[in-house]
């Protein structure tokens, strides 16, 4: 064995996990290098010591408030994946349900792609364009339907599925951000937060950001909500993050995120 | 081993909707997380919150889970994003390993009779703290891990995303710079 290759086994050696062939190996060079030997004593003294601190970490325990605390966000995400979607719906032309809007995207899609296979090359640009158009709907038409289903696990799959459809489209954005802002279900929020950062170039959102913030009563998607803020620069959010700060109300922890927020952007 | 196959079981059952599931893996594992971001840290409440972030991560990516993949892998794989987050979004806050935390612990316990023996002891301790919190966080992990998290180096590599050697390599350059500023500190305070 050679001093580069004692090296690469010091690891082993600390940790015990040498095989009794390398043991010997090594034993065999430590009788004929003393640097070798002198520096793996060095670095298994630190290495015992470091046991010893880790006898003294544990005795070191987490605060009874650490535990309140994820029972709290865990009660909220349980909430928020069962409990059903609030008021009435808002668009009857949904009724169908996403599963047969779902079907009859992929009867669609499916046929204009068989259609395209038969040969037909010579249609204009025009008619991709309106294709094309016809796609997009339809995604438009699966995404808002199923921001619409009292499941908020089907929720949950709208906004999923809104990342299919084109960032312009303002009418998912309004769905998104009315999901923002009423849904029921705190995942369901949270995820839309997430989904509305495709939509972060729109200035309807950054416009909107702050109203949601005033309007939350879940400090998840509070922090959620100004982590996006920050990533935007959205410094029209600025007065609302104060008025967060200073309120009395707040929970502890968006309070210290709209500071921080506030740092950021000021 | 069992114990790891029954968190694996629990985690899917988390992350096919059963969330409550997600109580026995606190339970199990909240205090260990707390103590390894405390190393890496040195402050309590940071820690806790970092814990916090981790549950709150796993629920909130629980989709992430694959089937088969070691929990406490993947989990420590999601501490070290909430850690790097964590640090990142604390950049200008008040430095961690400030002052005085040091004394928030408690020393261990000796067999050793003669008093200056402990003595000398409990100074080297307070000394390899010191080393262990000037080091890089890179060089702190890989002993965190190691030392103290009592991980295998498979276990380590699957977290940090490399092979077993490099962890070998990287535990090697940690605990010799280690001892290195240790045995600097301890010139420092001879001279």
């Amino acid at each position: 064995m050679t001093c580069d290759q004692v090296k690469e086994h010091i690891a082993d050696y600390l940790a015990g996990a040498l095989s009794q062939t390398e043991a010997e190996e090594l034993d065999e060079h430590f009788a004929q290098c003393a640097a070798c030997k002198q520096e793996t004593a060095a670095l298994s003294e630190t290495w015992e010591m470091l046991g010893l601190l880790e006898q003294e970490r544990l005795t070191v325990q987490p605060s009874a408030q650490l535990r309140s605390r994820f029972y709290e966000s865990l009660e909220a995400y349980r909430q928020g994946l069962e409990s059903p979607a609030p008021g009435p719906v808002r668009r009857r032309f949904f009724d169908w349900g996403w599963k047969g809007w779902a079907w009859s995207a992929a009867l669609l899609i499916g046929g204009l792609g068989a259609g395209q296979w038969m040969g037909q090359r010579d249609r204009s640009r025009a008619d991709l364009a309106s294709l094309q158009d016809e796609v997009h709907h339809m995604r438009q038409l699966v995404t808002l339907s199923l921001l619409e289903q009292q499941s908020a696990s089907e929720r949950l799959r709208g906004v999923d599925y809104s990342s299919r459809v084109d960032q312009s489209d303002t009418e998912v954005l309004s769905a998104l951000l009315h999901a923002v802002n009423h849904d029921s279900s705190v995942n369901v929020r949270l995820a839309a937060v997430d989904a509305l950062r495709k939509f972060a170039g729109n200035p309807a959102v950054k416009g909107s950001l702050d109203q949601s913030l005033v309007k939350q009563d879940s400090p998840m998607v509070q922090l959620a909500l100004i982590d996006f803020i920050v990533d935007e620069r959205d410094k029209a959010a600025l007065p609302s993050l104060a008025a967060l700060e200073r309120s009395p109300t707040a929970d502890k922890n968006v309070k210290e995120k709209a500071l921080w927020g506030l740092s950021q952007l000021q | 081993m069992p114990e790891t196959r029954a968190d694996n079981v629990l985690m899917q059952k988390v992350r096919d909707g059963d969330l409550a599931k997600m109580a026995v893996l606190f339970e199990r594992h909240h205090r260990a997380l707390f103590r390894y971001f405390l190393r890496l840290t040195g402050n309590r409440e940071f820690s806790e919150d970092l814990v916090q972030d981790v549950y709150f991560r796993m629920m909130k990516y629980r989709h992430t889970y694959r089937d088969g993949h070691p929990f406490t892998s993947w989990m420590y794989q999601v501490a070290r994003n909430a850690h790097l987050d964590g640090v990142q979004k604390r950049k200008g806050e008040t430095p961690l390993f400030e002052a005085g935390h040091e004394g928030s612990m408690h020393e261990p316990a000796s067999a050793e009779p003669d008093p200056s023996e402990i003595l000398r002891r409990r100074q080297d301790l307070g000394l390899l703290r010191r080393a262990l919190a000037a080091m890089p966080v890179e060089k702190r992990e890989v002993l965190v891990l190691s030392r103290f998290q009592n991980l295998k180096y498979e276990q380590i590599a699957d977290i940090l995303a490399c092979d077993a050697g490099t962890v070998k390599v990287r535990v090697y350059r940690a605990i010799k710079a280690l001892s290195q500023i240790f045995f600097e500190l301890a010139g420092e305070k001879a001279s």
